[in-house]
């Protein structure tokens, strides 16, 4: 289970082979040989992707007459997160030289047989994406509030919420921790979150569906907030598990995190009342730093991918985005356009539970002389795609996907739409 | 700068002795061990701590009967203290298991001060502060949901406690692993400090001891925003001091064992001495984060207390270190903490040439160890373990460890004697 974003095993890589320590029985050959560094960022691909910014920044600026203080204090935090994006590409390479150091590194296995198979490909470079996108989240922090310490707490819990995830996530990639652990520690990292969950824990019942039911709101108390917390330690490792193409984890994350932000400007403008804008409000002070740094992250992911995210990016990711959606009050949105991972998750589970055997890697199968993957019969959503889609190369493959989670999240606006009452 | 806590290097060990064969397009690595498991850990000191728990015989006796507690405030001071308790007994089991892991990953060294002898062969795990953390956010964080209501302004200040020290204990890791560069490691906790400089919504004032009112001036000077720069400078300090307050088995853990006992004494004195329900529950704060640190730190200087099984790593020490400072700032007893820590200003006080660079800085700055003897020989290095070497004649490691132990008791209990003596000045 929880397969190893095609590490073939990164503790089974040749010791360190650091320069600067005592001379001990040292037995691999390349000892003092300066690891090349990383391929640079793939500027032209951010330069499309930057292209969607347009549409995102008409909706703030004229689409919707947005309050001019809360339209400030958005402008504040992307004029911070488009600075971490910058940091974020600096220190990746920096990162990466480091990792590589200690033997954190993993081969590309969908490039086993061809030159590239053999390049070790540093890992876990979540952890530059995590400290960066903290610090930019403290910094907006401060520079939004005076101090109103009631809503300094929403903060901290996020804060405290995502790095204890973080961390986790770090020490799985470090030491590779059973996965029974896995699912019990994230249960704990987001419990702040549901103690210091004010709101209301009702759902509305969409419209078409009032007669039978017979009542528009329904109080669900603690279950609420049980699915809640049900849908934080889903988010952090549905993620997880849809991965193992270059660039698969961070472009999925990158789609729904725009979709996010959209529909946080799109609620923000059609609300009236103030109290439900600022959940909304504290969501784009969130996301628009996971956005930033993901996209800074993704320069280097993107196929061919020179660093590896590691789990601690997944955690991390999927934490955000919970944690954006249960305090911006969206978490049902979230959802849908979580579908795809649904759907992955669905198709994972007879192999997850043990029903059916589960092999350390669920990847497909790569043939080097054509350079495709063909899909084995493993439940996952790529392994989905590759046998109705008949053999694909990586990149292609990786890019369907990403298209599917732009449909789905396009398939939740329009279903918003649809049942038109539906709005909270 | 940074002793490496006697870590020879961890890196340069004979190549992975990681177990999994599956590594298909593996480079040429002779892994000489490649299948044989990893001897297990010594099992936890039990006996030492026993003597140790004796402790809590006066810190109860405090609760209980020399101070008529608010009843609530008592039981959640108990039930925090149940929770760090299931805290301890979870570290000791853990411990081991986290070790299998860190070994297998190559996260080790070697004792240096063991060099020569037959001990400093073993592969030590380093690192183990990742047990301690976890499990201290566990009980952190399962203590906040039995205790405090949604909308309790405490809950602000504990949330950004807790995420300070969440960070603190990420970046401390991270370190670890990565061996970050020393002017990074300056730069981490000032940044791991600010939400809690955000959430502090406290006074920024300090009240002017009463021997000098006369000479100042005024009884109460505002700083204003001096203090949350001292504030973030005592959150650097704390966690960096007691890095290179370091070296020998039991020494990191072991002065943070003295110093949060001392913490707690001070914070059940308070509460008992004083009748602002604010004041109060500030210290009720502070033993709310404190008793996980002791418990858990207590169950890791179980293995760590000579001769060392694991090793600490930064991580705990980071961890440690932002704790304290957590709780100095939260509770309003910062000036209070740092007489707890003088030994740790001594040792940065003696440290300045060196890490300044006025005076050449060895990589490490550890005792010279004679496997002759078995004893350890003070250097000309400016820290306070080679200081109290070459003032007291070479000494065994263990009882060198004692010696500066009962150096920060005493150094606590000056500062007990010091508030008594200036007795007015209480805030």
């Amino acid at each position: 289970m929880g397969r190893r974003k095609r590490l073939v095993s990164s503790s089974s890589s040749n010791p360190q082979q650091n320069n600067n320590r005592q001379p001990q029985q040292n037995n691999n050959p390349q000892q003092q040989s300066p690891d090349p560094p990383i391929a640079p960022p793939k500027w032209g691909f951010i330069f499309k992707l930057s292209l969607f910014s347009i549409p995102y920044f008409y909706l703030i600026f004229f689409r919707f007459s947005i309050d001019s203080e809360l339209r400030r204090s958005i402008i504040i935090n992307a004029g911070l997160s488009l600075a971490g994006f910058f940091v974020t590409v600096r220190m990746i390479p920096v990162v990466s030289k480091l990792l590589l150091k200690r033997g954190i590194y993993g081969y590309d296995i969908n490039k086993k047989g061809t030159p590239s198979g053999k390049v070790k490909v540093p890992e876990s470079l979540g952890i530059v994406v995590v400290t960066v996108f903290s610090v930019v989240v403290i910094l907006s922090q401060s520079s939004n509030f005076t101090a109103n310490s009631n809503r300094h707490a929403v903060y901290d819990t996020a804060l405290e919420c995502i790095s204890f995830m973080t961390f986790l996530g770090f020490v799985d990639d470090v030491l590779d921790i059973p996965w029974r652990v896995k699912l019990v520690v994230p249960s704990i990292a987001a419990l702040p979150l549901l103690m210091s969950y004010a709101g209301h824990t009702t759902i509305v019942i969409p419209k078409p569906l009032v007669p039978h039911i017979g009542i528009e709101i329904l109080d669900l108390g603690w279950i609420y907030k049980l699915y809640m917390w049900l849908l934080a330690i889903f988010c952090t490792n549905s993620i997880n598990i849809h991965a193992g193409l270059n660039g698969l984890e961070v472009g999925q994350t990158v789609v729904i995190t725009y979709a996010i932000l959209i529909h946080n400007i799109m609620q923000i403008g059609a609300l009236t009342d103030p109290e439900y804008k600022l959940p909304h409000v504290f969501s784009i002070h969130l996301v628009q730093p996971l956005l930033a740094t993901s996209l800074a992250l993704f320069s280097y992911n993107w196929y061919p991918a020179s660093v590896f995210v590691g789990d601690t990016y997944t955690f991390f990711a999927g934490m955000t985005m919970a944690v954006a959606g249960i305090s911006g009050h969206f978490s049902e949105t979230l959802l849908i356009f979580f579908l795809p991972q649904v759907l992955n998750f669905l198709l994972s589970l007879p192999q997850l539970s043990g029903y059916i055997p589960c092999p350390r890697h669920r990847l497909p199968r790569f043939d080097d002389q054509t350079g495709l993957l063909t899909g084995t019969n493993d439940g996952t959503l790529v392994n989905f795609f590759l046998r109705n889609l008949g053999p694909k190369s990586e990149k292609s493959l990786c890019i369907y996907l990403l298209v599917f989670q732009g449909i789905a999240c396009g398939f939740g606006f329009l279903l918003r739409h649809f049942l038109a009452g539906w709005y909270k």
